[in-house]
């Protein structure tokens, strides 16, 4: 939450950034602006204190209700995200820092988050607004569509886990491909193709530039048209939690959760706690394994923030780069593409996995598959002899 | 408008068969597969953002206000203003003075020339007069209105007497009040005082008219033939 609301800001910085701008610096306590953190306080203050209008052809029951379902399952995604390691205290007594563990796992990611179509195309019909109400279909129509892509993209993860649970799937990538300990079994390594599935959907879920058909806000109105004040600043906030939320499941899922994967540095650092906890606490044996798996909860859990903020860094790169689609590009994308490609992507992960059930074989084809593309990135073809010029003009 | 009697063709064109003009170069297969792939494309773009970013959100940015001047990597072109003033180019003349003599009271001799050429019509003149003075008249009120100036300079221009000059190189200063920027005498009677040898105070020191006026008298005007 913390996050997300610095986020606001950080868009702002991040974009001007990006955009060889300053960026907003005029909010400042007692002279000092510390990057202006005091514009978050600032536009908070004047989300609250504006005017709540409610449209007279509102309903206005639906329409005070849809910013708080557009809200609530996004944070419910929240909380099955791990986001470090089990502490197991005394007697037995575990703490995780997962605010729920369910089997189901990530197919609770996919109910929670399609719930939230609810919240967009209530706001889009309570607002008695015609165009608020093409927006609000336009936006529950682009997400049912990249539902489907969402799941497929991450059905091959799912196999490779052989779980559904987020914290097994965590575990799982602190295995090391190729009997070598350089590489750990991320996500990222074994499927690749699963993660720009996965990435882009979501994205499409966010509803975030390049996918912000929904809102649009100057050009083509979106469902919260009619909002105002705090509701309209509701979802604003719901959307960067979104973004929050999605690196944190790419994180955990994606990108090896808390642990450090390269190189065996997972185990240098445990062996450098271990080391100094046990100097320090040589005279009571009794807390030295719940002190060394608490400092390696901390250090878990910076990890893991660490590497949300570098993905929520990356959703803003993105969201800054790219122009919005077509709303019928969109559809394109969704299913004429990812949806083939997922299924294609399910059918190649289940025979690595059938032929090799160490997953090596399913790393070497995601290398493959990352090979590629960068190569066909950097590949530039020879120049070939020069076109010839136009006929100068007489 | 098309013209009427302009043939035309009945039969839509086949799409291949375009014009000359839109003959531009296609990609070859190369290219196309790459575009064709999306991702390269696409990293290229987050690659450029972020050396954008990198490049603004890490590096100092140099406050010199001359942005083309600016050394080190950051490319934030943003002036400060308030804090930061951009610097005026060498030609830049900035707002109208009133020039005053040595004495402090204006050149000016209320002679309308500037407020007849001013095209937005924005001076306006009240004459007085000297009751003992080698120059009869002076302003009495002299007043620009500032946001109707388009600041064209053709009052400097007008003016036979070096009274009103463009030199200042300040630019007007933003008012809340529309009235506050009618810039009266006081405000528009700065800078050094001139005087040319040709004044007329250098010449004469009474209102009298010069002794010798009536022994010249005006030729009369050759008439049309």
């Amino acid at each position: 939450m913390i996050l997300a609301t610095l986020l606001t800001l950080a868009e702002r910085k991040w974009s001007a950034a990006i955009q060889n701008r300053m960026g907003p610096n005029r909010a400042q306590i007692f002279g000092q602006t510390f990057g202006g953190v005091f514009h978050v306080v600032a536009d908070a203050l004047k989300m609250l204190t504006k005017e709540d209008v409610v449209p007279a052809d509102a309903s206005w029951l639906l329409f005070s209700l849809a910013p708080a379902f557009n809200f609530a399952p996004i944070f419910c995604l929240f909380a099955i995200v791990p986001m470090g390691p089990a502490v197991v205290m005394g007697h037995g007594f575990a703490v995780t820092p997962q605010i729920a563990n369910p089997d189901v796992g990530l197919l609770y990611v996919f109910g929670i988050a399609s719930l939230a179509v609810y919240g967009v195309s209530l706001a889009g019909w309570a607002s008695g607004n015609k165009l608020a109400l093409l927006g609000g279909v336009r936006a529950a129509a682009q997400m049912i569509s990249y539902e489907v892509a969402l799941g497929l993209g991450l059905v091959g993860m799912m196999m490779a886990a052989g779980t559904l649970r987020l914290d097994q799937m965590v575990d799982m990538q602190t295995k090391h491909l190729f009997g070598i300990g350089a590489l750990p079994a991320w996500g990222i390594f074994l499927q690749p193709v699963g993660f720009v599935l996965f990435f882009a959907a979501a994205f499409a879920e966010t509803k975030r530039a390049p996918f912000d058909l929904p809102e649009g806000e100057s050009e083509i109105i979106g469902y919260f048209l009619e909002y105002s004040g705090m509701k309209f600043g509701t979802f604003m906030i719901a959307e960067f939690v979104e973004v929050v939320t999605l690196a944190g499941i790419l994180t955990a899922i994606f990108f090896g959760g808390y642990h450090l994967g390269f190189f065996g540095l997972d185990e240098h650092l445990h062996d450098a706690v271990a080391s100094v906890v046990q100097s320090r606490f040589a005279s009571n044996p009794a807390v030295i394994e719940p002190s060394i798996a608490l400092t390696m909860a901390i250090f878990g859990a910076t990890i893991f923030a660490l590497k949300i903020i570098l993905l929520c860094w990356l959703q803003l790169v993105i969201r800054w780069t790219f122009p919005r689609f077509r709303y019928d590009q969109i559809q394109w994308l969704g299913w004429r593409i990812l949806l083939p490609i997922g299924l294609v992507n399910v059918f190649v992960t289940g025979l690595c996995l059938l032929l090799d059930a160490s997953l090596d074989l399913l790393a070497g084809v995601g290398m493959v598959e990352i090979a590629v593309c960068v190569g066909l990135a950097l590949w530039q073809k020879a120049p070939g002899p020069a076109r010839a010029k136009p006929a100068a003009a007489h | 408008m098309s013209d009427p009697t302009e043939p035309t063709d009945s039969k839509p064109k086949a799409p291949d068969a375009a014009p000359a003009y839109y003959d531009v170069p296609q990609p070859d297969g190369l290219n196309t597969a790459q575009e064709r792939a999306y991702f390269p494309a696409i990293f290229k773009g987050i690659g450029v953002a972020s050396k954008h970013f990198f490049r603004n959100f890490f590096l100092g940015r140099d406050p010199n206000v001359e942005v083309l001047d600016r050394k080190g990597g950051n490319r934030i072109t943003t002036v400060q203003y308030p804090e930061e003033k951009p610097i005026y180019p060498p030609g830049y003349r900035g707002m109208h003075r009133l020039v005053p003599r040595e004495d402090g009271k204006p050149r000016c001799v209320a002679c309308y020339m500037c407020a007849t050429i001013c095209p937005a019509q924005c001076i306006y003149i009240e004459a007085g007069e000297y009751p003992d003075d080698p120059i009869e008249k002076y302003p009495i009120r002299f007043e620009i209105d500032e946001l109707r100036c388009v600041v064209c300079g053709l009052c400097v221009e007008a003016c036979p007497k070096d009274a009103i000059r463009m030199d200042t190189g300040t630019h007007c200063k933003p008012v809340y009040d529309r009235k506050d920027i009618v810039y009266g005498i006081d405000r528009l009677l700065t800078g050094t005082a001139v005087s040319h040898e040709s004044d007329v105070w250098f010449k004469r020191d009474t209102s009298d008219p010069p002794p010798d006026e009536g022994a010249h008298p005006t030729p009369p005007l050759p008439i049309a033939k």
